[in-house]
């Protein structure tokens, strides 16, 4: 891994590496072609036709005098071949791939053009895609070209194909390599969405050099980012516990206090200091490490919870199955459903809660008769520390962390809490988790 | 019969001392003390009923005192502590305490734990003791440390205090008649508990959350005399 970090070049350096390594390819599958046009081949009949086609016309030139040759010449062109004479040598042979096979196949038909130093070369023009020469006795030049017309196409597909495939191949190379360079930021870039969501998104280093040090850079931010709510969180769940025991005298002097009313007045206002605790360590964590899934049976839970409001006289009632059991953080959820009766007790009278299994889902209902919630502020009651009093001139007890302590118990579970105004008048909150495969006991 | 001795650790005096004003008043013996030595010293000035435990001491902490008490002695012990999630009560009750009372706490619900820890203690730790961790019926699986019950399917199954204690009853006296007065005399342990319901309420309760669906509850009512626990128990 050392060798590696040091060895590394950067994301520029990788991306002109495989541009390199693409173009020194294509070179040399290029050349590679090039090279296998040499093997390239006429069919028989075409390679017989061409040979008695030269041997003539080589003949008939040789035997007529220069000033006749070029009429000659052009006599003896046909539809098929390009005819040609120059008195000149060979202009000095073009960049273009040799033939020797099909020369071969000429020259077996007719061995006497052997001598004529005939030669054959590709060429890239529109009308004849062969031409070549061949020497006559007195020195002088026959050229010719070919009009390939059976295999045209074939021929012609064939050397465009391939040209086609090694680029098609590279440049699906090339995607992936480039693909393979840029994965570590699409890591990155996951990890990103993720991060304060709770847990910590260590994204591992690879990558190019400067890759590499942004994702070590993303992780030591992301560690900064922990540590510093992990202390938050300490602090806290410190100052939480250390108030404790003040409350804990203040409760015990208030005991002795003669005056009932002011007795009573002063250990609710003790109640509520702990109920406020209470949701301030519920809601930031720090009162104990993280709750884990455990089975459970929630239908038990939520009627115990019932249970305890109706033997404190209030209207709360329970509809659902006596068992349901689901892997679930079964305290976080006790309290998320506590919280919610106590709302709807707060703002209404009754709190009727209900639980049911529905199309792989599992819904906890709580509705009250309460006024609801203005429709523009649905979503603002789920923020830490929002309330709906202020407006309303109602007393309320704690922090205004209820709501978004159930919020953050539902949204650990993985599911969905929604608040909505009942038709019929009232709040309706529901808690919707996935529902388990099996729910039987067995 | 001579009035309880209850050995109080706490750290912080005032609290120390307010606590301990307090058990007096209710006619306990209170020995205070501040720390695991001091802890140790009051446990040699003569026999203890009870020690009142805080959990978070300088040195020792109170989790570590608690192990050290059990090696030695099956004192009932309650921790008190600024810590009030579920998980440090079960922690503590793990370790063998034997009940978790988290701050603030009023006098009122300090007695009536200690009270009700102190009869349990009477009732069932006589020739006949049942501080085992464990029982087992109809394959139902109950935690006495824990105080837990757990389904056959191994789900944990919320009961409140009193429904514990009740099954608790029911399970000491498998398949024997239990009358009404003798359950609510034997479940009534836990007065601080919020529920004063009637035991038929209590039972009509834990009889649901024992209910499964292709059997009922293994509570009987005997009519006119009360109630029977009619499955096998066995205990580890």
């Amino acid at each position: 891994m050392r060798w590696r970090l040091r060895g590394s070049i950067g994301l520029l350096g990788r991306l002109f590496a495989i541009l390199l390594a693409t173009v020194t390819l294509e070179f040399a599958v290029g050349t590679l072609i090039y090279e296998r046009a040499s093997q390239l081949s006429l069919q028989d009949d075409e390679a017989r036709r061409l040979a008695e086609h030269l041997v003539i016309a080589r003949k008939l030139l040789s035997e007529n005098p220069s000033r006749e040759r070029p009429a000659l010449s052009f006599q003896l062109t046909t539809d098929r071949y390009d005819v040609h004479w120059s008195p000149a040598a060979p202009p000095p042979p073009p960049l273009s791939p040799g033939l020797e096979r099909m020369r071969r196949q000429i020259i077996d038909w007719e061995p006497s053009l052997e001598k004529a130093s005939l030669w054959l070369r590709l060429t890239p023009g529109r009308h004849s895609e062969i031409n070549g020469g061949l020497r006559l006795p007195d020195g002088s030049w026959l050229y010719f070209g070919m009009h390939h017309s059976g295999g045209k196409w074939a021929f012609t597909i064939g050397r465009m194909g391939l040209a086609l495939i090694p680029m098609l191949a590279l440049l699906i190379a090339g995607w992936l390599l480039i693909r393979r360079t840029l994965a570590p930021l699409r890591d990155l870039t996951h990890a990103t969405h993720r991060i304060g969501r709770g847990v910590e998104v260590m994204v591992p280093e690879a990558g190019t050099s400067d890759v590499r040090n942004l994702i070590t850079a993303f992780n030591a931010m992301q560690a900064r980012i922990h540590r510093l709510i992990d202390e938050r969180t300490e602090t806290l769940a410190a100052v939480g516990h250390d108030l404790r025991t003040p409350l804990a005298r203040m409760q015990l002097r208030v005991e002795s206090v003669a005056d009932p009313d002011l007795r009573e007045a002063m250990s609710d206002d003790l109640d509520e200091m702990g109920e406020m605790l209470e949701s301030l360590l519920a809601y930031f964590g720090g009162d104990s490490e993280p709750e884990s899934p455990v089975r459970s049976d929630v239908a038990v839970s939520i009627a115990t919870v019932v249970d305890a409001f109706q033997d404190h006289g209030h209207d709360v009632t329970y509809d659902g199955p006596d068992h349901l059991e689901m892997t679930v953080r079964a305290l976080s959820l006790r309290r998320a459903v506590r919280n919610l009766i106590e709302n709807a007790l707060h703002y209404g009278h009754r709190a009727r809660v209900s639980l049911e299994r529905k199309d792989g889902e599992i819904l906890i209902r709580i509705d009250d008769d309460g006024p609801g919630i203005p429709r523009d502020r649905l979503e603002e009651v789920l923020r830490p520390f929002a309330r709906l009093d202020e407006a309303r001139q109602r007393n309320t007890r704690g922090l205004g962390l209820g709501l978004a302590i159930v919020q953050k118990a539902v949204a650990a579970e993985g599911g969905t809490f929604l608040l909505a105004n009942r038709p019929e008048g009232g709040l309706r909150a529901e808690i919707c988790l996935a529902a388990p495969r099996s729910t039987g006991r067995g | 019969m001579t009035a309880p001795s209850i050995i109080l650790v706490e750290d912080d005096p005032p609290l120390r001392t307010l606590t301990a004003r307090a058990l007096q008043e209710h006619g306990y013996l209170v020995r205070p003390a501040s720390s695991g030595p001091e802890m140790w010293v009051a446990f040699d000035a003569g026999p203890v009923d009870l020690v009142v435990l805080d959990v978070m001491l300088p040195g020792t902490n109170g989790i570590d005192l608690c192990r050290q008490i059990r090696r030695k002695s099956d004192v009932p012990i309650i921790f008190i502590s600024a810590k009030g999630s579920e998980t440090d009560r079960i922690v503590g009750l793990e370790l063998g305490a034997d009940d978790y009372l988290p701050k603030p706490f009023g006098t009122r619900e300090l007695i009536a734990r200690i009270r009700a820890i102190l009869r349990r203690v009477g009732v069932e730790r006589g020739p006949d003791d049942h501080r085992e961790s464990e029982a087992h019926f109809d394959g139902w699986s109950v935690n006495f440390r824990r105080r837990e019950l757990r389904s056959p399917t191994g789900a944990i199954v919320d009961l409140t205090g009193a429904e514990f204690d009740l099954l608790g009853s029911f399970l000491s006296h498998p398949q024997r008649v239990i009358a009404r007065e003798r359950l609510i005399e034997l479940s009534r342990t836990r007065m601080g508990d919020s529920s004063d319901r009637s035991i038929d309420v209590l039972v009509s309760r834990l009889r649901r959350k024992l209910s499964s669906a292709d059997r009922p509850a293994p509570i009987t009512t005997v009519r006119g005399v009360g109630y029977m626990f009619n499955a096998e128990v066995s205990r580890a």
